[in-house]
């Protein structure tokens, strides 16, 4: 099977010169990227002027409840807010295309450096809650569609719809009640940098993980259960298989599986962006020196640069991973590669 | 919460259009999977009543000489909270505020967005171009970053935790009603109502309309179940009803300063939140499933 990378090659000049289009995988993938350019800019002109419009300003929020009219005004000229806000987001927008997000209005660091500091956390956390999601929706589902309707199957579907219910906050702190305060297993708050071991870091980050996780478990569950019990009630190659005397566990996962995968995958792409906002919770309550802290942080501060890049770098995820699970479907799908529509 | 958001429009706007249920509301309303899911949400909803009926202690403005009673305590059933306040009186307060908000977001977002996503599909062309791709802007933005900063800059309160809600509602009404639309286009009762001349409000109104309104309320009340637990995350963290008016949100992040010595504090209004959330889940779901059955 050829991997994306090979495939990005052979969209080359040798096709083209044989008279080839390349393939709609491909050409699919290069028109979300074309789409994605207005709908990025879409995001940064929202973020932009909602922060703009929405009354107090950052300078305010410095200077504190007691600052008078006059200090406002002389701090908004010295950080630049005075000027037009259009002028701004041309300057800021000059600035992001070519990797410069600006500088944070209450620390005055580069908001490029403050996001780097931040994201290892998020990303580790984020991944982890992914891995721990894929590992076990697959065989829960699979255990669940086997035998459709069935004890198994209600209980997945029912427990799946319990988890889906409980929101990080109530989740958490159930969590924090059990694992940390009656047990002690697991501390409740604080987070240990890979450096100081990978085992304490892990150990750190084990509830957090279980908060985010829960949900997209019992999701990508449901979710695909629905579509392999699909697949095994109608397909023609199920019916093949099954004729052919291939055992029922072995038509579940090396053909109705293999094709559910195409959805699962699609929904991980859309989910990306949005979970990576969704970590604001899980670490302020486990106190993790991530993403979603400095957003808040930037927020309650109205300190508009960070909140624009880490928008930014929200929507930027979303699309690359959504343009990843496009080039995925190519090398998976040998009808989108070789064209057969 | 948010996440679930587009793949529920995505896993909605991939089924079937729904044909009209049956004409025996009450059998059709007897199967376990809508019965017990409705059968909860009356029992949520008689209670969340109860303080406009029967007179309960305020929840606000406890004596301090009352705080931290523990559960059956006379004259406080559920004890009171570090204030003083009787907390089954915030629970039930807390939850009509938090169910009250849900539903006005769902509401304007399924006549807004269900409006617009209609309008866009049948007339098509560029205006069809323009909103889906605003729409699209509104679905790739974090919503719940959108509902933080926007809560955070309007003085928090409930009718500004629904405007900031109804910014991620909107946009998902709108992206079923456009997709359900779409499919209703190719159908022969159309091509009958286009070729008789009926008018394009008329087929929006009388045809469209009926039809796409089971998908979108299925997904309404899926909406009310994500609008509750976005309301509860932003309550949570300071941003949307302020303290001490309460909202189960906010009670569960008042509790979680003393979740070792008072764990009740949380657990209650989570119980609360779990069990209303999942009650309308499970009702969507059942819904859905009777939809995709027919």
């Amino acid at each position: 099977m050829r991997t994306p990378i090979s495939l990005l090659q052979s969209f080359g000049h040798s096709r083209r010169a044989a008279g080839l289009r390349p393939s709609p995988g491909l050409r699919l993938a290069a028109h979300r990227g074309l789409v994605a350019i207005p709908v990025l800019f879409g995001v940064t002109l929202l973020t932009f002027f909602v922060l703009d419009l929405l009354p107090g300003s950052a300078a305010r929020q410095l200077l504190g409840a007691d600052a008078t009219p006059e200090q406002v005004a002389a701090l908004e000229v010295r950080l630049g807010l005075n000027r037009p806000a259009r002028e701004r987001y041309l300057h800021w927008l000059t600035g992001a295309v070519t990797g410069d997000l600006g500088k944070s209005i209450a620390s005055n660091q580069p908001v490029t450096a403050l996001v780097a500091e931040r994201l290892p956390v998020t990303v580790e956390l984020v991944a982890l809650a992914f891995a721990l999601s894929l590992a076990l929706s697959v065989p829960a589902a699979l255990f669940a569609a086997h035998r459709p309707n069935r004890l198994v199957d209600r209980l997945t579907m029912l427990l799946s719809m319990g988890g889906l219910s409980m929101p990080s906050y109530v989740l958490a702190p159930v969590l924090v009640l059990i694992f940390s305060v009656n047990l002690t297993l697991f501390p409740s708050i604080g987070f240990k940098p890979p450096s100081a071991g990978v085992l304490e870091n892990l150990h750190s980050l084990v509830l957090p993980t279980v908060a985010i996780a829960l949900p997209l478990l019992c999701f990508y569950t449901r979710f695909l259960r629905g579509d392999v019990v699909e697949q095994m009630n109608g397909e023609d190659y199920v019916v093949t298989a099954v004729a052919k005397g291939i055992g029922p566990w072995r038509v579940l996962v090396r053909h109705a599986l293999r094709n559910s995968l195409f959805g699962l995958l699609t929904l991980v792409g859309l989910n990306f962006g949005a979970l990576i906002g969704g970590t604001v919770i899980v670490e302020r309550i486990f106190a993790l020196p991530g993403l979603g802290q400095l957003l808040l942080q930037a927020i309650n501060t109205r300190d508009a640069p960070i909140v624009q890049a880490i928008v930014l770098l929200l929507a930027v995820v979303t699309v690359l991973a959504n343009l990843c699970v496009d080039l995925l479907y190519a090398a998976l799908d040998p009808r989108i590669r070789y064209g057969d529509r | 919460m948010a996440i679930d958001s587009t793949a529920e429009t995505l896993k909605l706007a991939t089924l079937p259009a729904p044909s009209r249920p049956r004409r025996h509301p009450l059998r059709w309303a007897c199967s376990a999977d809508i019965a017990v899911p409705l059968a909860m949400l009356s029992i949520i909803l008689a209670g969340l009543l109860l303080p406009a009926l029967y007179a309960m202690p305020e929840p606000v403005g406890g004596n301090i000489l009352d705080a931290d009673q523990p559960l059956l305590s006379p004259g406080h059933l559920l004890g009171t909270d570090a204030n003083g306040n009787d907390i089954l009186s915030r629970l039930l307060h807390g939850g009509r505020t938090s169910l009250l908000i849900a539903i006005t977001v769902n509401l304007f977002g399924l006549l807004a967005g269900g409006s617009l996503g209609a309008m866009s599909a049948y007339l098509g062309g560029v205006a069809d171009t323009i909103i889906m791709r605003v729409l699209d802007v509104l679905i790739a933005f974090p919503s719940l970053i959108l509902v933080l900063a926007i809560a955070r800059a309007l003085e928090p309160g409930a009718l500004d935790t629904i405007w900031a809600l109804t910014f991620f509602s909107v946009p998902a009404f709108a992206r079923i009603a456009r997709a359900a639309t779409l499919r209703l286009r190719e159908q022969p009762f159309m091509v009958a109502a286009g070729l008789s001349g009926t008018g394009t409000w008329r087929v929006l109104a009388r045809h469209i309309a009926p039809n796409i309104f089971p998908q979108l309320a299925t997904f309404g009340l899926l909406g009310i179940g994500i609008a509750i637990n976005i309301e509860g995350a932003v309550s949570f963290l300071g941003l949307g009803i302020p303290l001490p008016q309460p909202s189960w949100g906010n009670m569960i992040y008042q509790g979680q300063m003393t979740l070792s010595a008072r764990p009740s504090l949380v657990l209650l209004p989570g119980m609360l939140l779990f069990v209303t959330v999942l009650s309308f889940n499970l009702l969507s779901e059942a819904l859905r499933a009777r939809w995709a059955r027919q």
